[in-house]
C-alpha cells in the first residue's frame, strides 16, 4: 500500500520534471498516469492494487453513515415510547482483529452508533465488552456487528 | 489493577501530532491573528499532558528527556536577552525592531524581535506547566 503510493508520487514528480512545469495540474496529470501504469502492473506487486483499499475505506465510511442513521432512528423510537421498553445488558463479543488501530476503529464505530457502547477491552485484546440499550439475543447482536463493521475493517486491512 | 489502555494509546499516537502542529501554528500566527507564545506554550504542554494520561510518567520521561526547570531558565534568558539587546543601540529597554530578510524556501520574510521574546515566553510556559504537573503527579 505505502510502497505503491510512493511509486505513484515519484511517477507524478518525474512527470512534472519531464514536462518542466511545476503546477498542481501537471502533478495531477502525472498522478493519474502513474495510477494507470500501476493498474497495468498490479499483478507484479506482492500486495493488492491500492485503489482497492481506498475503495474499501470509502465503503466503510458509507456503511458507518448508514448504520448511524438507522440506529439513531431506532433509539429515537425507544425514547418517545411512554412505557420505556428498554432491556439493558452487557455482553462479551469475541473479535478476530489483531492490530491496535483495527480494534480502536471497531470500538469507536460501535460506540458512535447509538444503542451500543464499548465499556472495556480484555487484557489479551481478544474480547470487547459492550453495553447495549435494548437487547434481545446475544448471538444476534454479536453477529450483526461482526457481519457489518468487523467485515468492513477486515476488508480494509487485507494486504 | 492495571486496565487495558489500548484505545487511548492508539488515539494519542494520532492526536499528539495534530496538537503539536497546531501549537506551532498558533505560535507563529500570534503577530497578526489571535495566538502567540502563551497560548502556543499551553497547547504544547496539553499535548504532553495527553501523553502523560495515555502512558505513565516514566515512559514520557524516556520519550522526552527534558529537564523542565532548565527549560524555564532558558526561556527566561532568551526573553531577557531580547529585551536587553536594545541597550547596545542607544534605544530604551524593550525596544523592538523588525526588518525584511530573504530566507531560502520561505522567500521574503519579515523577522521581528518580538518573535524571539515570544519564543522565551513559549518555553517558560511549557516548563512551568510541566513542572507543576510533574510535581503533583509524580509519587516518587
Amino acid at each position: 500500500m505505502a510502497f505503491q503510493i510512493l511509486v505513484n508520487l515519484i511517477i507524478a514528480v518525474t512527470w512534472m520534471f519531464l514536462s518542466i512545469s511545476f503546477k498542481p495540474t501537471t502533478f495531477i496529470v502525472g498522478y493519474l498516469l502513474g495510477l494507470f501504469m500501476l493498474f497495468f502492473l498490479r499483478k507484479s506487486f506482492s500486495t493488492r492494487f491500492y485503489m482497492e483499499k481506498v475503495w474499501a475505506i470509502i465503503k466503510l465510511v458509507l456503511l458507518f453513515l448508514k448504520e448511524l442513521t438507522l440506529s439513531n432512528i431506532s433509539v429515537l423510537k425507544l425514547i418517545i415510547k411512554p412505557e420505556m421498553p428498554i432491556r439493558p445488558a452487557i455482553f462479551a463479543m469475541p473479535t478476530v482483529l489483531e492490530k491496535d488501530w483495527e480494534i480502536t476503529l471497531l470500538s469507536s464505530l460501535i460506540t458512535l452508533t447509538p444503542g451500543t457502547i464499548v465499556i472495556d477491552i480484555s487484557d489479551d485484546n481478544k474480547t470487547l465488552y459492550i453495553h447495549s440499550i435494548d437487547f434481545e439475543d446475544i448471538d444476534d447482536a454479536v453477529k450483526s456487528i461482526q457481519d457489518t463493521f468487523e467485515k468492513a475493517i477486515l476488508e480494509v486491512s487485507r494486504s | 489493577m492495571k486496565t487495558n489502555d489500548l484505545i487511548i494509546q492508539t488515539t494519542t499516537k494520532v492526536v499528539f501530532f495534530i496538537i503539536f502542529l497546531f501549537s506551532i501554528h498558533i505560535f507563529f500566527a500570534g503577530h497578526y491573528t489571535p495566538g502567540g507564545g502563551f497560548v502556543g506554550g499551553l497547547l504544547m504542554s496539553s499535548a504532553i499532558v495527553l501523553l502523560l494520561l495515555a502512558f505513565d510518567l516514566k515512559t514520557v520521561q524516556e520519550m522526552l528527556p527534558i529537564n523542565y526547570t532548565i527549560l524555564t531558565a532558558i526561556g527566561l534568558l532568551i526573553s531577557l536577552a531580547t529585551a536587553a539587546g536594545s541597550i547596545f543601540f542607544n534605544v530604551p529597554f524593550f525596544t523592538h525592531v523588525y526588518d525584511y530578510f530573504y530566507i531560502p524556501l520561505l522567500g521574503e520574510t519579515s523577522i521581528h524581535t518580538a518573535m524571539f521574546f515570544d519564543t522565551g515566553v513559549y518555553l517558560v510556559v511549557v516548563g512551568v506547566t510541566m513542572t507543576i504537573i510533574q510535581m503533583i503527579g509524580g509519587d516518587e
